[in-house]
């Protein structure tokens, strides 16, 4: 990281902030409202960071699925639901966090150690077009794994008309 | 655009036949349960989703015997430690499903009350879905479809927890299981992603290959980490400690029938896992100094690390529980402990060790469950005093579940023990005494709970002229199987270690295959 402030510089660092600030307070805040919006500003900045790699379609796939739908979702299951913010424990939270803290710092110590001692292989080729080339990918080479993926949807959608449904009057 | 699709319907999509039978079935199962009348018993679906193991369980026979093959460049991959694997998943989703028609039977306990499961159809194709999961995980040697696999069983796995939808244990059991579901794996993609990025690439041998230079190049440090995520995911998966926290509140909140298929088939689903995907990706990572591979003689340390920790955690804190499904938890967390330290030792043995044991764990638990199930329905409890005076009332059922105990102890006679043997020579075999001996110490421990259950049944008495547990004829015949596999494994075992020996053929893992 020898280069110069260019552009693409302020442009990551940035959009980083935005994805890191976005998930430490969303960790921090109490309300689950303002948990959402948190999380919809660290999406946000992620999907900036994909264009910065020249992955445009990962990147709108975040805006469209996590930035758009996710969050929305989020927030609909709180108008749905309860949500009464939870005061006591504080004690006993106080000292978890601790812990988890100095788990997560040494976590950080162990990947931040690899991450900087990294012998890169040389650039990768960015696909161009590559919208184009992801769709050929998953019709051709990953068809199982995209077919399997619809089992998996199906699944999911069972379970949550299972879990969700009101209890019929049959008991 | 044309050549492409062509080569796509070029493969041989017949080896697939065992999975596409299943899915057929799961998807005619959800078809009919939509199209039947609402009050209509659901039990018929069963028979059909037993139909189409039982079909997919010769079509995977007939796979043993051909060639090893592969589908678009080894996503799909079928040679005989995927088919030994699919065997013991097709038998554990098969008498999940049996010991299921009787839970919702009539005076099944899910058939009314508290526990009662209004989605039935649900509660059977589900279990199907899973197997599914399993069965493509098992066959596949690539990272996406593995994961992809691994989440249709951890999926339907959650659903199956959640059935009981009016109890609470369920429920609680049903949420720890999500989240720490969720959280194994993110730290399996998580590591999955180290491989990638390493190697560019998501085929395992390729993976593989990548490793090595990766290794050589400098980037041995993230290797490691790599290797940590994926075992701390996997170990999430198969309930070893310390990452077992989940299992007793899952075990004891799930119906039994459920509870039985993720101690088998789920359990048995997290080592086909680990096989795969560690001994393909880090089998050819060589110490640069004297060329020793690392699995052997400094990755297997921490392996063997958990193993141990999972047999002394698993078979101690089991002796304070008096809920019988939590103790089968902890049970099921020792055995995981046990299960790992072929792993941990690794010689050429290590597929059939593995193999036999997984037979004979997957006919003792299945044995045990049903033996519970019937006793809980019949009590109305999951408590150990459930047991009380089993033998005066059903002597036939106590001495099933007698010897499902013995044998999960390991006391000779039986499949457990003779599995346990052999485990137990693969340590001392290179030199791995410690483990060895905290293989023997916990086992003798174990004793004490799995005796507690057999005190109950044969020295306490129960309330005077009760009526003997009514065996419906499904659960008798998981019960009679089981046994009778236990006895047979246990006294003639060599029939089965012939045939781990010399019909799957478990190199075949490692062969590239041509095109």
């Amino acid at each position: 990281m020898t280069a110069g402030i260019s552009g693409e510089f302020v442009a990551f660092f940035l959009l980083s902030l935005i994805t890191l600030g976005g998930a430490v307070f969303m960790l921090s805040f109490t309300r689950v409202v303002h948990m959402v919006v948190a999380l919809a500003f660290s999406f946000l900045g992620l999907a900036g960071l994909y264009v910065m790699l020249e992955a445009e379609f990962v990147a709108f796939s975040q805006v469209l699925i996590y930035a758009g739908a996710v969050s929305i979702l989020m927030l609909f299951g709180i108008m749905l639901t309860r949500h009464d913010v939870d005061e006591e424990e504080q004690d006993r939270r106080r000292r978890h966090r601790t812990f988890a803290f100095v788990a997560v710092l040494a976590l950080f110590v162990a990947l931040f150690k690899g991450i900087v001692a990294l012998v890169p292989a040389g650039e990768g080729k960015l696909a161009e077009a590559n919208t184009l080339e992801i769709g050929k990918a998953l019709f051709t080479k990953y068809v199982i794994p995209f077919e399997l993926v619809s089992v998996l949807l199906l699944v999911a959608l069972v379970g949550a008309i299972v879990l969700a449904r009101k209890e019929g009057h049959d008991a | 655009m044309d050549e492409a699709v062509k080569n796509v319907l070029d493969w041989n999509w017949g080896a697939m036949a065992p999975e596409l039978v299943i899915l057929g079935a799961a998807t005619l199962m959800t078809i009919l349960d939509l199209l039947l009348p609402a009050g209509r018993d659901r039990r018929p679906l069963a028979w059909l989703g037993l139909a189409g193991i039982l079909v997919a369980a010769f079509l995977v026979w007939r796979n043993v015997q051909a060639e090893p093959t592969h589908i678009l460049y080894d996503m799909y991959r079928v040679d005989d430690f995927a088919n030994a694997f699919k065997l013991v998943f097709l038998a554990g989703a098969a008498f999940a499903l049996l010991l299921a028609v009787a839970d919702v039977g009539p005076g099944g306990e899910a058939s009314s009350g508290e526990k009662a499961i209004r989605d039935r159809g649900e509660y059977f194709y589900l279990l199907l879905t899973g197997l599914l999961g399993a069965m493509m995980l098992a066959s596949a040697a690539d990272l996406i479809v593995l994961f992809v696999g691994l989440e249709v069983l951890a999926l339907s796995s959650y659903i199956l927890v959640a059935l009981r939808r009016q109890y609470l244990p369920a429920v609680e059991g049903a949420f720890k299981y999500v989240v720490n579901g969720g959280i194994a794996s993110a730290i399996t993609l998580y590591g999955m992603s180290f491989l990638y990025g390493l190697t560019g690439s998501t085929n395992l041998l390729a993976v593989g290959e990548g490793l090595r230079d990766a290794y050589v190049s400098g980037n041995a440090y993230l290797v490691y980490v790599a290797f940590f995520f994926l075992v701390v995911g996997v170990a999430f998966k198969i309930a070893a400690a310390p990452f077992h926290m989940w299992a007793p509140d899952v075990y004891q909140g799930a119906p039994t029938p459920v509870t039985a298929f993720l101690a088998v088939v789920s359990k048995a689903a997290g080592f086909a896992l680990l096989l795969r995907l560690l001994l393909t990706a880090f089998l050819g990572l060589a110490n640069p100094l004297d060329g020793s591979p690392l699995l052997f003689s400094e990755l297997n340390v921490y392996v063997g690390a958990v193993a141990a920790a999972s047999m002394i955690i698993g078979n101690t804190v089991a002796l304070r529980q008096t809920n019988v499904k939590r103790m089968m938890a902890y049970s099921s967390i020792a055995h995981a402990g046990y299960l790992l330290v072929p792993f941990a030792s690794l010689t050429t043995m290590v597929f059939s060790q593995m193999m036999f044991y997984l037979v004979a764990y997957l006919f003792m638990t299945m044995g045990a469950f049903a033996v519970i199930q019937l006793v809980a329905r019949d009590r109305g409890s999951e408590d150990l005093r459930a047991f009380a005076g089993l033998f005066r009332r059903s002597p036939l059922l106590a001495l099933a579940m007698t010897l499902f105990l013995l044998s999960l102890a390991g006391l000779p006679l039986t499949a457990g023990f003779i599995g346990k043997f052999y485990l137990f020579l693969s340590a001392v075999g290179r030199e791995m005494y410690a483990l060895a001996a905290i293989m023997v110490l916990t086992s003798v421990v174990s004793f004490v709970y799995y005796f507690a259950v057999i005190r109950q049944m044969f020295l306490r008495t129960g309330e005077e002229g009760d009526p003997g547990v009514r065996v419906p004829p499904t659960v008798g015949t998981v019960i009679a199987l089981s046994a009778a596999a236990t006895v047979l494994l246990g006294l003639l075992p060599d029939p089965a270690l012939d045939l781990l020996a010399h019909t799957f053929n478990f190199s075949e893992m490692f062969l590239p295959l041509a095109e």
